[in-house]
């Protein structure tokens, strides 16, 4: 392991490593900040430039993206009440509070101590489980590989909240679909290509991330009209206050955030849970632990309440890394980006890449936690010119994005037809995203298709045809066991539900 | 039953119950090589199952209650009060964009796509519409087919 941590030491080190960190943490913050497009827009919008490196300097850069993208979603929370991304919603409850007593600043560098420590905690997690699990994955076969894939789609809809759970499904659904489109490798034969040449390939995740998301996003933007303007300007040109935190401040928030960086880490680790989940249930865990005066500042500016979900949702982030990086399996939307492009530099995540690539295993490791060192001592200082950045005018910045999602694609392909069929996919996904139909699990469903197919016809194939290995294989069992139970629960709630209703009418 | 007064979540799982049963009639139609026919597991398998399961979890979301029943989720509701021209405006830029790039080129489609997106959501000062655009694209383009050796087709128009 030592030699591992020294591996990645060496090249997250490298000058143009350092300088992608960088670049990916302060590009990621300022796509973070802008109010309605999130980490998976920022992760898109940079895949294209990924390609012009080594797969460890891209999966750096595209780990300094989602930091930043997390820290700028953070940083609108706080300054104008409009978090640009789900993770940090928790934070505005308290964040924004603190920023209208004026102390902006203080809660600014509150969000960014927290987030490194959380970051760092989660690091060391990181660090000690990712080898361990690989190691125990290395005896999973395609059966396994084919249920625990199932596990991850069940539980990103199992987590999709109250009243989600059929969205979410409906929406894995469609993206397992949308996969099915174009060659199936193993026996060569054309599916839904409709005959055209542009769709023996299918469609490129590349593809359909920009115009899921860093589109749709876009335009979503514009479609509801900017009401949070003024705000922005308010917050850009009003003065933030000291970014100084005192040392009975540190002293409070410590033991919260140690409690939410374990919290933040292990949610993170479970598929389909994710930076938002984390955040929420740090925050109500630091208001449940709390007790007299403390309680009642939450959600008027207590400093816990800020700490709490920043911490968590930077864990999560690690966490969320552990069954990437190790099984190959992402559990949530933004992993699952990360994983498009993995896979199109020709690396397959998953045990074997600890085996087969250690310098890219361990130089993302290390380099995220060189990101968040970056966010910390360089983006801090420079929050109060980001924070000016939030004005710039939307006419200006939403043709901008729009060109940039375009050419990313249409650079990889040259083919004017992705154009076209981008901006028929991204107005499928505008009318979901009115109807709140979730974009997430459709990209998750997408990426995990193929792989799923591919396994069980492999796990088929090896037991002689017969679908026995559901039940007869021990692991396999187990994690459709789970499986079971994840889908159990949100209908034993809806029927816990339903009888207190009746309970009441009665 | 007006259309418009249904929940604008059952009116999603309308279109996926949709969607859905075209797939799976298409689904049903690949065409497998001979040699696949007998097998357990052939292209055909894992899309019948989809078109089945897309099936099932749209009707069970037709079927079962809503969560909310707010005036405000009603469909005719949802698609009212939006900002619809401007962003039918984008879109139809972008779909000339796809158009032009070959034809006329990258520098050219892409400034017009540019200065025109920023018109279509306000922009009148011409300075911020040519500034905005015109050095952008040129120094794109620099960097892309000068500095990082991306060959960007000129456009036909060039050629003759």
């Amino acid at each position: 392991m030592l030699e591992g941590i020294y591996t990645g030491l060496t090249t997250a080190f490298l000058p143009l490593n350092l300088l992608l960190v960088f670049v990916g943490c302060f590009a990621g913050t300022f796509i973070g900040m802008l109010p309605g497009l999130g980490p998976i827009s920022a992760i898109a919008l940079m895949i294209p430039i990924t390609y012009g490196f080594n797969p460890s300097s891209g999966m750096i850069l595209m780990a300094g993206v989602y930091y930043g993208a997390i820290f700028g979603g953070s940083t609108s929370s706080i300054l104008i009440n409009a978090p640009g991304v789900a993770g940090t919603v928790a934070t505005s409850f308290d964040g924004y509070p603190m920023a209208q007593q004026g102390k902006a600043g203080k809660a600014l560098a509150l969000a960014a101590y927290s987030s490194f420590s959380g970051g760092t905690i989660a690091a060391i997690f990181l660090l000690i489980a990712a080898p361990a699990l690989a190691s125990v994955s290395l005896s999973f076969q395609s059966s396994d590989y084919f249920a625990l894939m199932v596990l991850g789609l069940t539980a990103v809809s199992a987590f999709a909240g109250k009243g989600g759970f059929l969205k979410a499904s409906i929406m894995t659904l469609f993206g397992l679909m949308i996969a099915t489109i174009g060659t199936d490798g193993s026996s060569g034969v054309q599916r839904f290509t409709f005959g055209r040449l542009d769709l023996i390939d299918g469609i490129s995740f590349l593809l359909l991330a920009m115009a899921t998301f860093a589109l749709s996003e876009a335009l979503m933007v514009i479609l509801k009209k900017d009401k949070v303007s003024k705000k922005a300007e308010e917050a850009a040109q009003g003065n933030l206050g000291s970014l100084k935190v005192s040392k009975e401040e540190v002293k409070d928030i410590a033991p919260t955030i140690g409690r939410s960086s374990v919290l933040g880490f292990f949610v993170g680790v479970l598929p389909g849970a994710g930076a938002t989940i984390a955040s929420f249930l740090a925050y109500g865990m630091e208001r449940n632990l709390s007790r007299g005066k403390e309680k009642e500042r939450f959600g008027k500016g207590s400093p816990r309440g800020l700490a709490a979900p920043e911490t968590a949702n930077n864990a999560a982030c690690s966490g969320s890394f552990v069954p990437l990086l190790t099984l190959g399996i992402p559990g949530s939307g933004t992993t699952a980006v990360m994983l498009g492009a993995l896979l199109s530099y020709g690396i397959r995540p998953g045990p074997r890449l600890f085996v087969e690539e250690p310098q890219v295993f361990w130089s993302v490791i290390i380099s995220m936690y060189v990101g968040n060192v970056m966010l910390l001592i360089l983006n801090l200082p420079l929050i109060p010119y980001i924070a000016k950045l939030l004005v710039l005018p939307r006419q200006i910045l939403t043709p901008l994005i729009l060109f940039f999602s375009l050419i990313g694609v249409y650079l990889v392909s040259f083919n004017t037809f992705d154009i076209q069929l981008m901006i028929f996919i991204a107005i499928i996904a505008l009318v979901l995203r009115i109807l709140d139909f979730p974009m997430a699990p459709m990209l998750l469903g997408f990426i995990l298709g193929r792989m799923m197919e591919e396994n069980l016809r492999r796990a088929l194939l090896i037991n002689d045809g017969s679908y026995s290995f559901l039940w007869e294989r021990p692991i396999t069992l187990t994690i459709l066991i789970i499986t079971l139970l994840t889908v159990m629960a949100p209908v034993f709630s809806y029927l816990k539900q339903k009888r207190s209703e009746k309970l009441v009418t009665a | 039953m007006n259309i418009s007064h249904i929940h604008k979540e059952k009116y999603g799982a309308l279109l996926f119950l949709t969607f859905s049963m075209a797939y799976g009639a298409l689904a049903l139609n690949i065409e497998l090589p001979f040699f696949m026919e007998e097998d357990p597991f052939t292209s055909r398998t894992m899309p019948e199952a989809l078109a089945i399961l897309g099936v099932i979890a749209s009707l069970l979301m037709i079927l079962l209650p809503t969560a909310g029943k707010q005036e405000k989720d009603r469909l005719s509701n949802a698609f009212r009060g939006l900002n619809w021209k401007d962003v039918i405006l984008l879109l139809g830029l972008m779909v000339f964009y796809g158009l032009t790039i070959k034809t006329i080129g990258f520098i050219i489609s892409t400034i017009l796509f540019l200065a025109a997106g920023f018109w279509v959501l306000g922009e009148r000062r011409i300075k911020v519409i040519l500034l905005g655009s015109i050095p952008l694209v040129v120094i794109f383009w620099y960097v892309l087919s000068q500095l990082l050796g991306i060959y960007i087709d000129p456009g036909f128009m060039f050629y003759s």
